[in-house]
């Protein structure tokens, strides 16, 4: 790039017209998050009427009064993000797999810049910090993708009066902006070096377009200056699981992407990351707002957030609020730890936090070995209410699952008897299609029944197999049809199957 | 070269070789130019898709029998492709709504409209509406039954609707009023016999009494079946001789095979075989409640007189929630579940009772 700098040079980026009005801590490249929200800012304080002025200087005032620094930023979850790598709650060897594959990069930087890095992982559990705390470390300037919304499109472009404002392809847009945001820098950072990331996927690529993602990073890999990540939160649903539909396996071997994939976070880093953010809690700038929470406020916290730590520190921020009422917890279950000495209790707060979410697997697991109360020999102890409202969404799908895999598990054929009659009248009330309630009704029936039935469950080990899918394919030899002739049409598949199929065979192999 | 079954199916009503009587009706029915919607019901193989047939012959004449293929494809609500098979000539149309499966109802409704809506060109002094034949009318959906009730009524102008049914207690009443049922009986077994002979006679074959005996009864008295058994044996073995071996259907001696398995053992592992061997059957494309009328037949005839009563009560359970339900599998293992549980419990007494 050249050492000239000429401020009347029209930029590739529309920075330069806005340059001299936005402050220039604030402004960044166009389309990163704190840009696009600086310049949402710098529009709206130059469209304000002085009646909003009016009320912003009221609000000043009155927080002024009250005695209350206004120390919360914009995002008050900024003020806690890890700023180093030893803050990070995740666990260490995924920091150092994104470390390596930076090194990697740096490694490979005159050669091939372009290197493609693909981030998954459950909601919360830290990609993004893990990403932006190495890539300071790095010294890597980081340039995001946001979707571009249609007005902002007009906006951006409305700075340039005289061009008129137009409406692009989101796909150009994104592909501009992969082209070109690696290529030039912001002429307002010294940091040479930058790093793409896309956490948000332009909407076109997640509808069908996979061929055309495939070309654009096929691009990319060719004329791109600086790595590019990808970062995609895992989704239950296979439609919208972006990583599974846009990433092929195919894709990343052909492109050399690197694929990490990030668990949740376990429960005693996610301790003591609640540990930090409560000692941060009481440092001086945020003292005025927070107050300490209890022990077993903190513990049924991670508990309840289940390792996604974004979700724990909302929680945490709501619940020691100065002036709010101690957040309700109720026990949860007594398990007993280290052969029933120690009895240690478990708590989850009452109102908030994540609704306890199982996999397919882990609650076959709890269908098959259906376990019960310690003191209570009658009563389950996961009830089959709560599995069942679990899959409501898609009761077949359970279903089916349970019957293809129940049968191992049994060990007398009364029981199955039992177990098998109650899956058919689920079967029967899921079919039933004028009343929607009664889909969980039949899936809780299923449910409840395989797991009342199994009176002595077989233990050890079963693979899990998915539901048979019945393909029905009676396609005819030409030798068939030629002696079925024109009529064959007029003859049902079942009815082939059961009356002509076997004849029909024998016939045409012996004449021949 | 064709199969027996069509090459000598009976072209014309006066040439049927039973129920001659009703024949004769039907042809009056076409004297008069006009006819309602028709609705032939009878068991499998009784010869209503002959009478049909003949029926259309009679009205249009010989272009009836100038039968040409067709695919046809609708579009679902849910902008889904579906291709059907039909058959037809320029008079009539045949169509099985039933291989669309759950679209059968866009299936009904399209073809009826396509038809209907294209009058009948009069070249010379033609009937002025066509004929839709929907065959396996039984196994439409009651929403296909509910859509084909109205535009039954509508296009009733410039087109008829023949149905043919094996049960009309699957037909909805709304149809079953709005159409002249004519029951076609199981040809009884002397007339079976009658027709395999004759069958033979213009084959130039020599056909043994006690065979024809033989594969009349194996047929069930299912005309269609006994024809294509005949001829399956004809081409194993010629000349016929009285005890030959007689070709089954082979989905018959697997259930048998499966029934037997079922009583020599009663454990959750041989219920996983036996699912997997009816879900081999299904993939077949045998018709759920074929195996399922099969399995207790079979069953019945290997248990003890005791249990006959209570398997049987058990099997009309399981047939009604098959019936009702989605997932066949479910009901037929539920069936043989429950089976195994009976007969279990029955050696077990047996055992205790030798004891005493």
């Amino acid at each position: 790039m050249s050492a000239k700098r000429k401020p009347w040079v029209k930029s590739a980026f529309s920075e330069l017209n806005m340059t001299p009005k936005a402050s220039p801590t604030a402004a960044s490249v166009k389309r990163t998050r704190s840009a696009s929200a600086a310049a949402a800012g710098k529009s709206r304080s130059q469209n304000t009427t002085p009646t909003t002025d009016a009320v912003v200087d009221l609000t000043v005032k009155e927080n002024e009064k009250d005695g209350l620094t206004p120390t919360v930023s914009d995002n008050w979850m900024e003020g806690f993000a890890p700023t180093t790598s030893d803050d990070l709650a995740v666990h260490p060897k995924k920091v150092c797999d994104v470390r390596n594959w930076l090194q990697h990069c740096e490694a490979m930087r005159k050669k091939h810049p372009a290197q493609i890095c693909l981030l998954t992982g459950p909601a919360g559990c830290g990609k993004t910090a893990t990403l932006r705390v190495l890539a300071q470390e790095f010294g890597y300037e980081l340039q995001e993708w946001i979707n571009p919304t249609d007005c902002e499109e007009i906006n951006a472009l409305g700075d340039q009066p005289n061009e008129g404002s137009y409406m692009g392809s989101q796909l150009v847009a994104f592909k501009s902006f992969l082209l070109r945001a690696s290529r030039y820098k912001s002429l307002l950072t010294a940091q040479n070096k930058r790093l793409l990331l896309v956490e948000d996927f332009p909407n076109v690529l997640l509808k069908d377009a996979t061929a055309t993602f495939e070309d654009l990073l096929d691009e990319y890999v060719n004329y791109g200056k600086s790595p590019l990540v990808f970062i995609v939160a895992d989704s239950k649903s296979r439609a919208l699981n972006i990583s599974y539909k846009l990433f092929t396996d195919q894709l990343k071997a052909k492109l050399r992407i690197e694929h990490i994939s990030f668990n949740s976070i376990a429960a005693t880093i996610m301790q003591k990351s609640m540990k930090r953010f409560a000692t941060m809690m009481q440092q001086q700038q945020h003292k005025a707002l927070y107050k300490v929470p209890t022990q077993t406020v903190l513990d049924s916290i991670v508990v309840c957030a289940q390792g996604d730590i974004r979700n724990a520190l909302i929680n945490l921020h709501f619940g020691s609020l100065k002036g709010a009422p101690s957040m309700a917890t109720k026990q949860l279950n007594v398990t007993a730890t280290s052969k029933g000495r120690k009895r240690k209790a478990t708590n989850t707060l009452k109102s908030i936090g994540r609704d306890e979410s199982i996999t397919m697997m882990h609650a076959l697991g709890r269908v098959f070995n259906p376990k019960y109360n310690e003191d209570n020999d009658k009563c389950l102890l996961h009830s089959p209410e709560e599995i069942a409202e679990a899959f409501c969404i898609e009761p077949r799908n359970f279903i089916n699952f349970v019957h293809a895999n129940y049968l191992p598990h049994f060990h007398d054929v009364a029981n199955v008897n039992a177990a098998v009659n109650d899956i058919g009248l689920a079967d029967m009330l899921l079919h039933e299609y004028r009343d929607d309630s009664l889909s969980l009704v039949g899936l809780t029936i299923a449910v409840r029944g395989c797991m009342v039935a199994n009176v002595a469950p077989v233990s050890g080990w079963m693979p899990v197999r998915g539901p048979k899918r019945l393909t029905i394919e009676p396609q005819l030899t030409p030798a068939e049809q030629k002696l079925l002739g024109v009529g064959y049409a007029g003859i049902s598949k079942r009815l082939y199957a059961s009356e002509y199929s076997s004849f029909v065979k024998t016939i045409v192999k012996q004449t021949n | 070269m064709a199969l027996w079954v069509d090459k000598y199916r009976p072209r014309e009503l006066s040439k049927l070789d039973y129920h001659k009587d009703q024949a004769e009706n039907l042809r009056n029915l076409c004297k008069q130019s006009d006819f309602p919607h028709l609705m032939f019901y009878g068991p499998s193989g009784a010869g209503k898709k002959t009478r049909i047939m003949c029926l259309l012959r009679e009205m249009y004449g010989a272009g009836v029998e100038r039968l040409r293929n067709e695919t046809m494809s609708f579009t679902t609500p849910s902008n889904r492709k579906i291709e059907v098979m039909t058959v037809g000539s320029n008079y009539h149309l045949e169509v099985n709504p039933s291989d669309a499966g759950m679209y059968d109802r866009t299936v009904v409704i399209d073809l009826i409209k396509q038809v209907a809506q294209t009058h009948q060109i009069d070249i010379n002094g033609q009937r002025e509406f066509k004929v839709i034949v929907i065959s396996e009318g039984d196994e439409l959906t009651k929403d296909a039954q509910h859509a084909l009730r109205r535009t039954m009524e509508k296009y009733v102008a410039t087109c008829r609707i023949i149905l043919s049914v094996n049960s009309t207690s699957r037909i909805i009443p709304a149809i079953r009023s709005r159409c002249l049922g004519i029951r076609v009986p199981a040809p009884s077994e002397n007339e079976m016999t009658a027709v395999l002979q004759s069958t033979c006679k213009r084959e130039g074959l020599v056909l043994p009494p006690e065979l024809a005996k033989r594969v009349v009864e194996k047929s069930e008295r299912n005309m269609r079946r006994a024809l294509l058994m005949l001829e399956a044996s004809k081409v194993q073995q010629y000349p016929f001789t009285a005890q030959q071996q007689i070709a089954e259907l082979d989905w018959q001696v697997y259930l048998r095979e499966t029934a037997t398995q079922i009583v020599s053992e009663q454990t959750p592992a041989k219920l996983e075989k036996i699912r997997d061997r009816l879900y081999e059957l299904l993939s077949q494309g045998v018709p759920p409640n074929l195996i399922f009328r099969g399995l207790v037949e079979q069953l019945v005839n290997n248990c003890d007189m005791s249990i006959k009563a209570k398997t049987l009560e058990y099997a009309t359970q399981y047939e009604h929630r098959m019936q009702n339900g989605a997932k066949h599998i479910f009901h037929l293992e539920a069936f043989v579940a429950q089976f195994m549980n009976i007969y279990k419990k029955f050696l077990a007494e047996l055992v205790m009772t030798d004891d005493f």
